[in-house]
């Protein structure tokens, strides 16, 4: 395929370098493409991050719909401010930015951060972690709960779900996504030892809450 | 000052250990070592866990839902109207 490739440099994509597979791409490539009004372009890009955005948003929020409306948001506000992105940083860093701040704006308008199917890890006694809890699996279950439970019901969803936001956006961009310390640092707008130090803490968490339920 | 075959490996050094990244002078000291053995197995398993977990996906018609939505600029000249 035809990169999508600066005339002598100067930056300008001409007619000759039109794509003709965005498929095989980069992702700057694709970018560039977009920046100058070329729609396969956007497509492209979303068909690209919809899953890792998606499953991002979703283990952050652990609510499908909701999930589903903010990588929307997240999708509408990349691509209609392609133009002002700035290629110094990868595109993946920048579109978890966005989809990250959405969850984590989202999670401190809702305090959904204390939702999880064990209960609000602010609960101090096991009455106060029942009623916070989430009852999947009862009678009266709607099917996109069952959905929900099937897709993070496992005991590391679970226990992803323990974790606060900080952590659980740390643990979910390192070892799901595989972006490096430093891409964290500036996605998460946090200094390097911040992000080594939560997921430090994060993964600690898990294995406690993975031994848990093993006991 | 500690011997560097005696350290125990720090977090930083398990991290590495379990993707396979250990420099073999520290190895060394994990064939050693029971206790950083153990701790090196449970930071493996935990990112074999880890890394296993799926990409969900949205609900079908999610490209088509965004583009709605999308205000794409027009083709710049260098490649449209040619």
């Amino acid at each position: 395929m035809r990169a999508a490739t600066s005339n002598a440099g100067d930056g300008v994509i001409g007619a000759k370098d039109r794509p003709g597979n965005l498929t095989g791409a980069s992702d700057p490539e694709v970018v560039q493409w977009a920046q100058h009004g070329h729609e396969p372009a956007f497509r492209e890009l979303v068909r690209r991050y919809e899953r890792p955005v998606f499953s991002l948003l979703y283990r952050m929020v652990r609510d499908r719909a909701l999930a589903e409306d903010l990588a929307q948001e997240t999708f509408i506000k990349v691509l209609n401010g392609i133009k002002s992105y700035n290629p110094q940083f990868k595109f993946s860093s920048w579109i978890f930015k966005i989809a990250n701040n959405a969850a984590i704006d989202h999670l401190r308008r809702r305090d959904l951060d204390t939702l999880s199917l064990d209960g609000s890890p602010h609960a101090t006694t096991p009455e106060e972690m029942s009623a916070t809890a989430l009852q999947l699996g009862d009678r009266g279950e709607s099917p996109l709960q069952e959905v929900e439970a099937r897709e993070l019901g496992s005991a590391i969803e679970r226990a992803i779900a323990k974790l606060r936001p900080e952590y659980r956006a740390c643990i979910l961009l390192r070892h799901v996504e595989g972006h490096s310390y430093e891409e964290i640092a500036r996605i998460l707008d946090l200094p390097l030892g911040t992000v080594k130090t939560y997921i430090h803490r994060g993964r600690n968490e898990l294995r406690v809450h993975l031994v848990d339920r093993k006991e | 000052m500690t011997e560097p075959l005696l350290q125990h490996l720090t977090p930083d050094e398990l991290e590495l250990w379990a993707q396979g990244l250990l420099p073999a002078a520290r190895d060394i000291h994990l064939a050693q070592c029971g206790e950083c053995r153990v701790l090196g197995d449970r930071e493996r398993k935990l990112f074999r866990d880890l890394a296993r977990l799926p990409r969900l996906a949205p609900e079908f018609g999610f490209v088509e839902r965004v583009m709605a939505k999308v205000k794409v600029p027009a083709p710049a000249d260098e490649f449209e109207g040619r």
